[in-house]
């Protein structure tokens, strides 16, 4: 079985499969024979090329998973690479050059220090969100147009909740989104 | 008022997290009997479940709960509690919430409201402690009306300036100015965050002193006016103005510099009639020199490694000062053994920029083994909200010495799992690797300097990547094998039952 492992800082290809307690992955040009043992609540104890590792799997579902190594957790995405074609391929049609930021954390509005319509500079104060009894700025990444606000003062907002979105001055094609 | 003990046989908890369960066992240990307050958010927390008495006193918000001060005294007369511990934060430094008990006949269990009024306004502490000879930073001590007034007095001590709420801690409402053009906005965002934090928004500003240590002196004074120093801790490690990283005793502290900063805090606990636990902040400079920053009339988050380098139960004692019990003698001097580290588990990302990071903990594996200490305050399959501080737990550890301290703090850190949601656990392992912590040369801003560089990033190593990749696949191939496996077994007729069942998992 072929996978691409999705790591936040790039995707890793890796060939797996068992035989009976063992896994024989490779990975680039390792190769791999490992014997793994699951514990309880997702803990699995590794053994890997004379080497014994705690790691901790969680499936977050849609093939996300949450690892948790001595490094603390990484969440990565499992893909077989026919998946990942066609999300390319979506990719490269859509986009359009505003974008759109969302909350990274829930919390609440404090206020809003920008109006619908008005020019903005990379690094200005948008807007002033509290989490955890600390204020946060959320500033612009780059000068442009705030073209919509999702916000008002005093709203309470999830992790993921649309706030505002920028239209770029002069670089329509730029990235699809972000997150703060 | 206090010349015969009178035994506290039922204290009431004001607090919340792992400083509610510190009290209760105190009060567990000596026998007596221990009740907590709960919002609705924390009916079953840890303090809850440990308490021999549990009492609802609002909804999650903490101005709705932790924060309602009438309500709580009157909950202690209700249920017959002989005084009320605050722990730190919420109301444990409102001098009104200890007359509020004081009226009520219920012992508070702190100092006196009038010391903590005198250091609770740091504009009037500083005048008190210039009459008691304790240094103080150069500075304005008047609250500042107007952007424009705040201008003139940083104008007037020079730049680089600090602006700091007049009701403050914790760095909450707390901004650095290096410049005039800075000035305008710190001064608004300053303002605006010490309302939202302490209902006032008085703010002052003083000079700032570069490249400065924060080391602390931690006092014990009884009712009947004796004051002892416990030496010192030194918690120069802090992300914004919170601290992160705590360690007893001050590698920049020898025993001469030590006698003469217990000799100034105990001046400045006897400036103000102190009693109960208390904490004399200091701002110490390269050259040996010391200025007063405040007092914290509480016991503070980090008192444990004042406890594990002297061997001394504080909350124990403010228990018994609390009965009007008189210091022990050998409390006087104090011999400091060994050294000790506090880190501090919040649920923060240092991945990212330390967002909160609210959530189930899905696991908790606690390090033990030789001079680890847990001070926790959650468990596993409990749901960190978003209403309350960040601060899940404290790690702990003692050594015979700095290096031993280290090697324990690295090892505890190895054994240490918090699953489900992110901790600064990460920014631990990276700082123990740096060559400045290790050798104990560090300043008050060498964290937010060293993250803002990149330098403390925790970083993945190329065998731990390789690791979460090979789980990773590890465990999809167990999920598919397994899927696929069932489908063939199946048959085609139950071809739709199966893509059924396969959303349905895909849902979960």
């Amino acid at each position: 079985m072929e996978l691409i492992v999705k790591h936040a800082d790039g995707d890793t290809k890796v060939k797996i499969d068992r035989r009976g307690a063992e896994y024989q992955l490779q990975i680039g040009d390792q190769s791999y024979v490992i014997l793994s043992a699951e514990a309880a609540n997702g803990v699995r104890s590794l053994l890997v090329d004379g080497g014994q590792y705690e790691v901790s799997v969680r499936s977050l579902g849609e093939d996300r998973y949450e690892v948790t190594t001595t490094a603390g957790a990484a969440t990565v995405q499992v893909q077989d690479p026919l998946t990942q074609l066609a999300e390319v391929a979506h990719e490269k049609q859509g986009g359009t050059g505003r974008q759109r930021v969302a909350a990274y954390m829930p919390g609440r509005v404090v206020s809003v220090l920008v109006a619908e319509g008005e020019a903005v500079t990379a690094g200005q104060g948008l807007l002033v969100l509290e989490a955890m009894k600390m204020e946060n700025e959320i500033q612009a990444e780059q000068a442009g147009v705030i073209a919509k606000l999702h916000v008002t003062p005093g709203q309470a907002v999830d992790r993921g909740d649309p706030l505002f979105e920028l239209e770029p001055a002069g670089q329509p094609d730029r990235g699809a989104g972000g997150q703060v | 008022m206090a010349d015969r003990p009178k035994v506290l046989e039922k204290v009431l908890i004001a607090n919340r997290g792992e400083i509610a369960v510190r009290v209760l066992r105190a009060l567990r240990e000596l026998g007596r009997r221990s009740a907590v307050v709960y919002s609705d958010a924390d009916r079953a927390s840890l303090p809850v479940l440990l308490a021999d008495e549990a009492h609802r006193i609002g909804p999650a918000p903490s101005a709705e709960s932790y924060l309602r001060a009438e309500a709580i005294v009157e909950l202690a007369r209700e249920i017959g509690a002989d005084a009320i511990h605050p722990g730190y934060g919420f109301l444990a430094e409102s001098a009104r919430f200890a007359a509020l008990c004081g009226a009520a006949g219920v012992k508070f269990i702190g100092p006196p409201p009038a010391a903590m009024a005198a250091m609770g306004s740091k504009i009037e502490s500083r005048r008190l402690m210039i009459a008691a000879g304790v240094p103080v930073v150069p500075g304005g001590e008047d609250p500042l009306a107007s952007p424009a007034e705040a201008a003139a007095a940083a104008a007037a001590i020079g730049y680089p300036v600090m602006l700091k709420a007049a009701a403050g801690g914790g760095g909450k409402g707390m901004r650095l100015v290096r410049d005039a053009d800075g000035l305008a906005a710190a001064y608004r965002a300053a303002r605006s965050e010490a309302r939202a934090s302490f209902g006032d928004d008085a703010v002052y500003l003083e000079k700032l002193v570069e490249r400065p240590r924060h080391v602390e002196i931690q006092i014990l004074a009884d009712e009947h006016g004796n004051v002892v120093s416990l030496g010192e801790r030194d918690c120069s490690l802090q992300r914004r103005h919170q601290k992160v990283v705590e360690e007893a005793p001050s590698p920049a502290v020898d025993a001469p510099l030590r006698r003469r900063m217990s000799e100034a805090a105990v001046r400045a606990a006897a400036a103000v009639g102190y009693a109960n636990a208390g904490t004399v902040e200091f701002l110490l400079a390269p050259d040996g020199d010391f200025f007063f920053l405040e007092m914290n009339t509480r016991l503070q988050v980090e008192h444990p490694i004042t406890e594990m380098v002297t061997g001394i139960d504080l909350v124990r004692w403010q228990l018994a000062i609390a009965e009007g019990r008189p210091l022990a003698e050998e409390l006087d001097d104090v011999e400091i053994r060994g050294h000790a580290f506090e880190v501090r588990l919040y649920a923060e990302d240092p991945y990212r920029n330390f967002a909160p990071s609210p959530g189930r903990i899905e696991r908790l594996r606690l390090p033990q083994g030789p001079g680890v200490r847990n001070e926790c305050g959650v468990y596993e399959g409990e749901a960190v909200t978003i209403h309350y501080d960040p601060l899940l737990a404290k790690l702990v550890v003692w050594g015979a010495d700095r290096g031993q301290a280290m090697e324990r703090l690295d090892r505890a850190l190895s054994e240490l799992r918090i699953e489900g949601i992110r901790t600064t656990a990460p920014l631990f392992r990276a700082l123990l690797a740096d060559a400045d912590f290790r050798r104990g040369v560090v300043d008050n801003d060498m964290l937010d300097r060293k993250l803002a560089a990149g330098e403390l990033t925790p970083t993945r190593s190329a065998l731990q990547r390789e690791l979460t990749t090979i789980a990773a696949a590890l465990e999809h191939l167990d999920r598919h094998g397994r899927r696929a496996a069932r489908s063939l077994a199946r048959g085609r007729r139950d071809h739709w039952r199966g893509a059924g069942r396969r959303e349905a998992l895909r849902g979960t």
